[in-house]
């Protein structure tokens, strides 16, 4: 059906034929995109669905410009991003280093990986009513609740990556006379560095639904206080598009990261 | 022999661990370093958790909580394997299936769950979608690579004694990809729990999430900590069944590929 599909572009566009053959999948991804929107609009046009329950793409298209010109968007996306990024930039300065000293001190691991798994294991969102009664409804517990969500993954992939870290190198840098700290530095440090981008993707993941979580949970401003007052006020469409904007967000970084994580693969020689 | 002793280092180690946390926390709350409020105490949840033994709220929390998790996971399961071999049969629907895939993947499901208390309502059905939602991708996607990624030489193999497509697929693909597949269980799993307790949270009528949050807007701490804990427990053995499975999925495979 495909091959069927892709010869009859070619004899109708003859032009378009060879743009089709390279980029088929993109193609095929986008109309599928566009067939769920036309669906979703005629189901809502039609009274196949309720359009208060879910939403009308062209109404979310008003909506956009609704929220943009009188809702404070960009108050609000701040706020949520201030939360995100301090409590990321956090997880990174606690989590990289902590996973890179277990990683390298066994008694250090020994004793803080038992805890520190049971906690990676849990869902950390759960400690969000505890948070709010240590810090409080406004800023500082979202900044904990990202911190929690995301420093384990990161710690949990540096660790893996020191770990995991080529030994051959480490005992040829030895023969050669590196010192501990040469061999951490320049070895270890490097080795691991993909794992400890895969732990930024994933962390990225898990901070930005922290931060909504929290936000919807219980707070004054922000994206996800936007959408638990929309959700409450039946409002789908301006919801969904705060909804879709922190989505956006959160995609657009971990694709970011990503690019990062096929540079650095290429950067390093295949083993 | 070491290799025991290497095991009994680590459980040791652990339980040290463990135990100077306990005592830890019971001294800083005892010696008046830090307000029970904000912390509680070993023996205060001990007695609190007691209580909500007997009382059956901690029975009925967790029946709920685990009733959610395991019918989100299932249709999870259900759901991805289906769509997982599905697009691994075909370019064109991996590629339609693709762009949806990466969104409930990289947004925050939650952001969309005030939609789902409005068409499902309030209570289980809400919160078997949200887990489902986070439990899905991981399942299609392992599930695609699994099948994707076997090993060539075994399929031609296969072929050129006449192996039929569907052979290939109960004897080659599906074997073949099992650690992968185990892998993509254990994200699901912690992803279908996450969903569980963080949709509890906003709007449930039961179960350990929403345990939670009812005690936390009470401030009564004790009583949130012990359901907190029993999150965190629960956490913990749904790993370890994990690894267990792991293991002996994984026993039979012998040879390099191991």
């Amino acid at each position: 059906m495909a091959s069927a599909a892709r010869t009859a572009a070619r004899s109708a566009w003859p032009s378009l034929a060879p743009f089709l053959e390279r980029h088929y999948t993109t193609a095929v991804s986008i109309l599928s995109v566009l067939v769920f929107l036309v669906l979703w609009e005629t189901a809502a046009d039609q009274r196949w669905m309720n359009p208060r329950l879910t939403g009308q793409p062209t109404l979310i298209w008003q909506a956009v410009l609704e929220v943009f010109r009188n809702d404070r968007f960009f108050y609000h996306a701040w706020i949520s991003f201030a939360e995100f990024g301090i409590g990321f930039v956090l997880a990174l300065i606690v989590g990289v280093p902590l996973g890179l000293i277990m990683g390298t001190h066994k008694t250090t691991r020994l004793f803080l990986e038992p805890p520190l798994m049971a906690l990676y294991t849990a869902p950390r969102l759960a400690l969000l009513p505890i948070l709010i009664v240590w810090l409080g409804i406004g800023i500082a517990s979202k900044i904990a609740v990202v911190f929690l969500g995301a420093v384990f993954p990161i710690l949990v992939n540096t660790l893996a990556g020191v770990r995991n870290a080529d030994n051959r190198l480490v005992q040829a840098a030895r023969a050669f006379g590196a010192t501990q700290l040469d061999i951490f530095v320049k070895i270890l440090v490097p080795g691991s560095l993909p794992a400890i981008l895969m732990g930024v993707r994933l962390g990225i993941g898990r901070g930005v639904l922290s931060v909504i979580v929290g936000e919807m949970f219980v707070s004054q401003a922000g994206i996800g206080y936007q959408i638990m007052s929309y959700g409450q006020g039946m409002q789908i469409n301006k919801m969904l598009v705060y909804a879709l904007s922190i989505s956006l967000f959160s995609y657009g970084l971990i694709l970011s990261v990503q690019w990062l994580e096929s540079r650095i693969r290429d950067w390093k020689p295949v083993s | 022999m070491t290799h025991v002793f290497h095991r009994h280092q680590a459980l040791l180690s652990g339980l040290i661990s463990f135990a100077v946390i306990l005592l830890v926390w019971q001294l800083v709350v005892d010696l008046g370093f830090v307000k029970a409020f904000f912390l509680s105490t070993p023996t205060r949840m001990a007695t609190e958790f007691m209580r909500q033994l007997k009382t059956g709220e901690i029975a009925a929390n967790l029946s709920i909580s685990l009733y959610e998790f395991a019918v989100g996971l299932g249709l999870a399961i259900a759901a991805g394997g289906v769509c997982g071999v599905l697009a691994s049969w075909s370019r064109t629907l991996e590629a339609i299936f693709e762009p949806f895939v990466w969104f409930t993947y990289s947004s925050p499901t939650i952001a969309f769950y005030p939609m789902f208390i409005a068409w499902l309502g309030l209570g289980a059905p809400t919160i078997i979608a949200i887990a489902f939602l986070f439990a899905v991708t991981p399942i299609y996607a392992n599930t695609l690579s699994g099948i994707k990624n076997v090993d060539q030489d075994l399929t031609r193999a296969a072929l050129s004694f006449g192996a039929r497509k569907t052979d290939l697929f109960i004897k080659i693909a599906l074997p073949g990809s099992v650690p992968i597949l185990v892998a993509g269980l254990r994200l699901a799993v912690g992803r279908a729990l996450t969903g569980v307790v963080a949709a509890e949270l906003f709007g449930a009528t039961a179960g350990l999430g929403f345990a939670i949050a009812y005690y936390g807007q009470k401030l009564k701490t004790t009583e949130m900590m012990v359901n907190l804990v029993l999150i965190v427990i629960c956490g913990v053995i749904c790993t370890q069944i994990l690894s267990l499975l792991e293991a002996a999925t994984d026993k039979w495979r012998t040879g390099p590929g191991r």
